[in-house]
Order: structure tokens, then C-alpha cells, then sequence
């Protein structure tokens, strides 16, 4: 069998700008998203919301092209058996069961009774809600909502879930078995493509991010990554020792070290360098000089460092 | 690819059934669909109170005699001419002693109002035939039931099939589902004019019903062996091609505009001054071609000013093929606008 082609496979931004009015919702994104857990990570208003709605045909760019697995926004009829989306509107077609609600919008897409009632009843099983599918959707929790509307946007079974803000309204064990479902979701090939206010569950789960701010994509790709293109931000490392302030006044001697901080509590060095790969080498050499070294760990190759230099302290929550 | 389609309809109808049906904001529609019925019921049992006496006990006077009665007389006089009256009631209170006797000569009643024991009022009105009530059915038909009834009814229903998602924010779903636009909005329109028609040719069955089962088996075996069935039938195609022709209108109205009030009320405007535009506009409207079909013609009221009356033009009804075929054209391209506008529809639910 021959793979299938490399467009195939990715949901492409192609210079796609969009503005509501004289308001800027994205401007000149291009981007390439693989298979995988890729979290939008941005300020209320940086666009998060109108790239999902972009790649799922909800809103138009007013330039630029995209294709999700090689099928454009406006072409519904296929690419929504491939696509599926939960929106972040809290809202539901009124008097419908959440069995109801999943089975009756799997009929439009033209299945048989029978079929549309298997799906629905293992999507419902899927996200734990089966007790509760035969409740009326106006009577659930704002984390029950949340969670069948997971069920119905994966019902079909599709290769892409885009999901805006899914944690939101879950109980932590909740949440937990949600993250674990991504990741199960993921580890099957798909593209589970989610936004987050929450930085540090963005990185237990993110294979990639995408970093948005004002309309603009400031970063993409995987977080080490997008950590050592910042060359602006010194890169932090932390390291325990049996001999701190002996590291200390070691590394001072590098023109690359710009700050050392003992960290008495941990037993530790915080280090600041320009440069992490001359560090990495003189810290060898430093443990051949009798310092004996428990561990070297980054300390600021995380989404929550790169959001605070990138976008600064304008939002989400840590 | 038709098959696919027409199950993705059909899923689209069972969705929107709950909707268009029982909507808890619909109650409306019904009472404005069923009033008419009110209205026949309630003159079936006035006419049945008042008619079958007369009948059964069959004491006809003659005109000549009746028209002899002056204000003046006293009871007795009265019955000294004409004899005992089919209806005699009294009412007595502190200031009124009133007496009402009623008389037919077989086509009409005369209506004799005695106040303090003297003959005060007559009223002189035509016994209910099937003639006069055709008349009358085809005036509250036209002038209520097609142009505020069904028109305010797909105002309500059909407008709300794609705006009405659009403010509860639930319209996102229909969008996501693997279906071209044009097959949702064949499926929500199909729907809404299934629920428009069951309620309002249902209503106007209700009303025929009422209308033809309220005179006597000879009355109702001559008309409908006569035009009867013929005038049933017209009026409840009239009806259905009216929910389909406004149903298009407004479910374009709900898709084009962001206050379809505002179009709703210009084309009750358009439609209800149709009687009063030159002959050449009286025909882009949609009541012209329905009042075409209609069997029987309903005359401007009575109590229009003789300015107004002036006003009223007439022009000569299409004939049914074209005003059947004219309605359906209309439909199919308002719809395909509705269309072009769907494949273009975006979620913006907070500008909308």
C-alpha cells in the first residue's frame, strides 16, 4: 500500500489572513499542522477561535487558501467525515437528549438507524456519559454539556478533532480521563487540535503548539523548539550539585553566563546562558573538576516560559 | 447521489419537526390558524339556533304582511296580523322591559324589538343560505386566512428556521455535518412547509367541514354535487400553494436579513395594498395569482369609504396553469437565492 501523500496528511494555512470588518480576527498565517495533540495558545481575542473556524468553514479567509487533508473549508460533504469540531458555544438544539442530540446530527450524514445508534452510544461510552445520555442536554452540568459535545463532534469517527477550549467546565478526574482520550486520540494518528487558556495542561499534552497573539502566529512547532529559536531570552537551567556556590563562581567565568542564583531550598543553581550548547560543554568539564552533579534540568522549556516571552503577561491562566 | 441526499433531508425534517410543530414560541401560529374555525363553528350554532325552528315549525308569513308591521304596535297587534311568532323572548331588568319576536317569510327573518310594550325596532336580515355564506367564507378566506393568517404563520415559522438557529446559537451543527448547504436548506424548507401545511390546510379543512355540514342534507347534497367539491378542492390547494410560496419568501427573509421583521413587513405592506395597485403591479405579488385560484370572489368590504372604494382597481385574474405555474417559479428562484446565500452563510453568532 502506498502512503498517502504528504498533503494528505496536513492541515495547511497558505497566507490566510481574515478580518471581521475593519477588525482583525488573523492576519498572513501560514502554517502546517501535523498528526498529533496541537494546542492554540493565546490572549482572549489573539485568534485562536477564528483559525478553527477558518479550517473548519464556519468563517471564510478573506485571503489565503487552506486545506485540511487536501480538502478545502467549502467542500462539507467531504470534509466533515474527515472533520470533526466542538465548538465553544454553549448551546444545543432545545429538548433533545444527549443520546438524541449525538444520534439525531450522525443521521445527517446519512447513515442507517441502526449505525447511527451504535456510533452514538460508543461515542457517549467513550466519554464516559452513557448514565446521563438519556437526560434532556438542558438538564446537564456545564462539564456533562462539554463532554457530549465531545462525543458528538467524534461520533464519525474523523481523522481531524479540532476542539475549542474542551477542558473547560471538567472536574479534575474529568479532565484527566479527557486528556487521556486526547492522547489516545492522537497515538491512533489523528490530529486533535485543541485551545487552551490552561498553560500547564497544554503542556502535559501538546505534541506541538501554536502560539497566537493579535491575530498572529508568533510560534509554532514543538515547544523545545520554539524554546531555542528565543535567542532574545537567555535559556535557564537548573542544576543540583554538592557544591553550588563552587558551580557558581565557575560558571560566572563564561562571557555567556549572564546570572547564577543559588537556590538554598533545593540545593540547586538556577543558571542564565546566551549560549546552551557552550554551557552543556563546559559543564562537562566542570564535572571532571571534582563537582559532582545530581542533575541538569531545563527550567524554562515550557509553554508557560515561551508564552511569557513571546506574548508577555497579557492572559491565560498558569 | 440522490439517495444520500434524500436521507440527509429526511434527517433534516426529523430534526426540525420538534421546531416547526411545537415550538413553545409557535402556540401563535395555531391561534391564528384556527380562529377561522372559531368563527364557523360559532356561526354554525347562532345559524342552527335561529334556523331550525323556523323551519321545523314551518309558520312562513307572507312578505306583503310583514312589511305591514309599524313602529307602534304593541305585541298584540302584532300577533293579531302575522299570528304567533316561531321565537318570543323577554328580558326584564329595572329600566329595560324588552321583547323580541322573530318571523320568516321562508327566505328572510324580520325581527320585531318591543320596548315598554311597544314595537321599537325591525331588523330584516336573510335567512343563512348557502349563497350568501359562500360569499362571506370566500371574504373571511381571502382577507384573513391567506393574507394575515398564513402569511403571519410562515412569517413565524419559516423565518425561524435558519435566524431563529442563528440567535440560540445552535445553527454551527447543521453546518458541521457532511452536506452541501442547498441540501440543509431543502431539508429545513421542506419541513417548514410540511408543518405549515398540516396546520393551515388542516385549518381550512376544519373550516370547510363547519361550512358545508351547517345547512340541511338538501342544501349540502346540492352543492356538493354542484361546485362543492371542486370549491373544496381549490381552496385547499390555495392554501397550500400559499404556504409554499410565503414559506420561500421568508425563509429567504430569515437568511438575508439580520431583522427579517423589516422585509416581513414590507411584503404584508406590498401584499395587502395589492388591491389598490394598477392591474400591471397587482400581478408581482403573491396574492394576486393566490386570489386568482380562488373559487369564489370575494368582494372589498362593505364598510370601505367610497374614497377607498374608488381606489380598488381591477385586473383579470390569471388563469389557474399560469397562476399554479407562476407561484412555483417564484418559489424556485427565491429559494435558489436562499441557496446562493447559504453556500456563503458564516457562524458569527455575536453580530447576528
Amino acid at each position: 500500500m502506498t502512503p498517502p501523500p504528504i498533503e494528505a496528511s496536513l492541515i495547511r494555512f497558505d497566507n490566510v489572513s481574515r478580518f471581521y470588518g475593519e477588525v482583525l480576527g488573523v492576519n498572513r498565517v501560514t502554517l502546517s499542522i501535523p498528526p498529533g495533540i496541537t494546542s492554540l495558545v493565546g490572549p482572549n481575542g489573539s485568534g485562536k477561535t477564528t483559525l478553527m473556524n477558518l479550517m473548519t468553514g464556519l468563517v471564510r479567509p478573506t485571503r489565503g487558501a487552506i486545506r485540511v487533508l487536501g480538502i478545502a473549508p467549502d467542500d462539507p460533504e467531504n470534509l466533515f467525515r474527515l472533520v470533526g469540531y466542538a465548538t465553544q458555544f454553549d448551546s444545543f438544539p432545545k429538548g433533545l437528549t444527549g443520546f438524541q442530540f449525538v444520534y439525531s446530527f450522525l443521521r445527517l450524514f446519512g447513515k442507517s438507524h441502526a449505525e447511527c445508534e451504535a456510533l452514538a452510544s460508543q461515542s457517549i461510552e467513550r466519554v464516559h456519559m452513557s448514565e446521563a445520555a438519556d437526560r434532556k442536554v438542558a438538564a446537564y452540568s456545564k462539564g456533562m454539556r462539554q463532554r457530549i459535545r465531545l462525543a458528538q463532534a467524534m461520533a464519525h469517527d474523523p481523522r481531524v478533532l479540532v476542539l475549542d477550549e474542551p477542558l473547560n467546565g471538567l472536574d479534575p478526574l474529568v479532565r484527566a480521563e479527557t486528556i487521556a482520550l486526547f492522547r489516545e486520540l492522537a497515538a491512533e494518528g489523528r490530529h486533535v487540535i485543541v485551545s487552551s487558556h490552561i498553560l500547564h495542561e497544554v503542556d502535559m499534552i501538546s505534541d506541538q503548539v501554536i502560539l497566537l497573539s493579535n491575530g498572529y502566529v508568533v510560534a509554532e512547532g514543538q515547544i523545545h523548539e520554539v524554546r531555542s529559536e528565543i535567542h532574545e531570552q537567555p535559556m535557564q537551567v537548573m542544576i543540583r550539585c554538592n557544591r553550588p556556590a563552587a558551580l557558581a563562581s565557575k560558571v560566572f567565568e563564561q562571557d555567556h553566563v549572564v546570572e547564577a542564583r543559588l537556590d538554598p531550598d533545593s540545593g540547586g543553581l538556577l543558571i542564565k546562558t546566551r549560549d546552551a550548547d557552550r554551557f552543556y560543554r563546559m559543564l562537562n568539564q566542570i564535572a571532571l573538576d571534582g563537582i559532582e552533579i545530581e542533575s541538569v534540568a531545563p527550567a524554562d522549556d515550557n509553554v508557560n516560559s515561551v508564552y511569557e516571552y513571546l506574548i508577555g503577561g497579557e492572559g491565560p491562566a498558569k | 447521489m440522490i439517495r444520500p441526499w434524500c436521507r440527509q433531508i429526511l434527517a433534516v425534517i426529523r430534526l426540525e419537526m420538534r421546531k416547526t410543530f411545537f415550538a413553545r414560541r409557535g402556540w401563535w401560529v395555531y391561534l391564528l390558524a384556527f380562529a377561522p374555525v372559531a368563527i364557523w363553528a360559532g356561526h354554525a350554532i347562532d345559524v342552527s339556533r335561529s334556523r331550525d325552528p323556523a323551519l321545523a315549525s314551518a309558520k312562513t308569513v307572507p312578505s306583503f304582511a310583514l312589511d305591514s308591521i309599524e313602529t307602534g304596535m304593541t305585541p298584540d297587534e302584532v300577533i293579531a296580523k302575522l299570528g304567533q311568532p316561531y321565537s318570543r323572548r323577554a328580558f326584564r331588568t329595572r329600566r329595560i322591559d324588552r321583547e323580541v319576536m322573530s318571523y320568516t317569510d321562508g327566505g328572510n327573518t324580520y325581527t320585531f324589538v318591543f320596548d315598554h310594550g311597544e314595537l321599537h325596532g325591525i331588523r330584516h336580515a336573510e335567512l343563512c343560505n348557502l349563497n350568501q355564506d359562500s360569499v362571506i367564507f370566500a371574504a373571511v378566506f381571502q382577507y384573513f386566512f391567506l393574507r394575515l393568517a398564513i402569511f403571519f404563520g410562515c412569517a413565524g415559522i419559516f423565518m425561524n428556521l435558519f435566524r431563529g438557529e442563528m440567535i440560540d446559537k445552535s445553527l454551527h451543527f447543521y453546518l458541521l455535518a457532511p452536506m452541501r448547504r442547498e441540501v440543509l436548506l431543502v431539508g429545513k424548507y421542506l419541513a417548514g412547509l410540511l408543518a405549515t401545511v398540516v396546520i393551515f390546510t388542516g385549518s381550512a379543512a376544519l373550516q370547510l367541514l363547519i361550512f358545508v355540514a351547517h345547512f340541511d342534507s338538501q342544501v349540502r347534497a346540492e352543492y356538493l354535487n354542484g361546485p362543492g367539491w371542486s370549491q373544496i378542492a381549490a381552496y385547499l390547494g390555495v392554501t397550500a400553494l400559499a404556504c409554499l410560496g410565503y414559506g420561500s419568501v421568508f425563509l429567504a427573509a430569515g437568511l438575508l436579513f439580520r431583522n427579517p421583521i423589516i422585509p416581513a413587513a414590507a411584503v404584508l405592506l406590498w401584499e395587502n395594498v395589492n388591491l389598490f395597485l394598477p392591474a400591471a403591479l397587482k400581478k408581482i405579488s403573491v396574492i394576486f395569482y393566490l386570489q386568482s385560484l380562488c373559487p369564489v370572489v370575494a368582494p372589498p368590504g362593505r364598510d370601505m369609504s367610497p374614497v377607498l372604494a374608488l381606489l380598488v382597481s381591477n385586473a383579470e385574474p390569471a388563469p389557474a396553469a399560469l397562476a399554479v405555474a407562476g407561484l412555483i417559479v417564484v418559489t424556485l428562484a427565491v429559494l435558489a437565492m436562499a441557496a446562493r446565500k447559504a453556500r456563503r452563510l458564516e457562524i458569527n453568532y455575536g453580530t447576528d
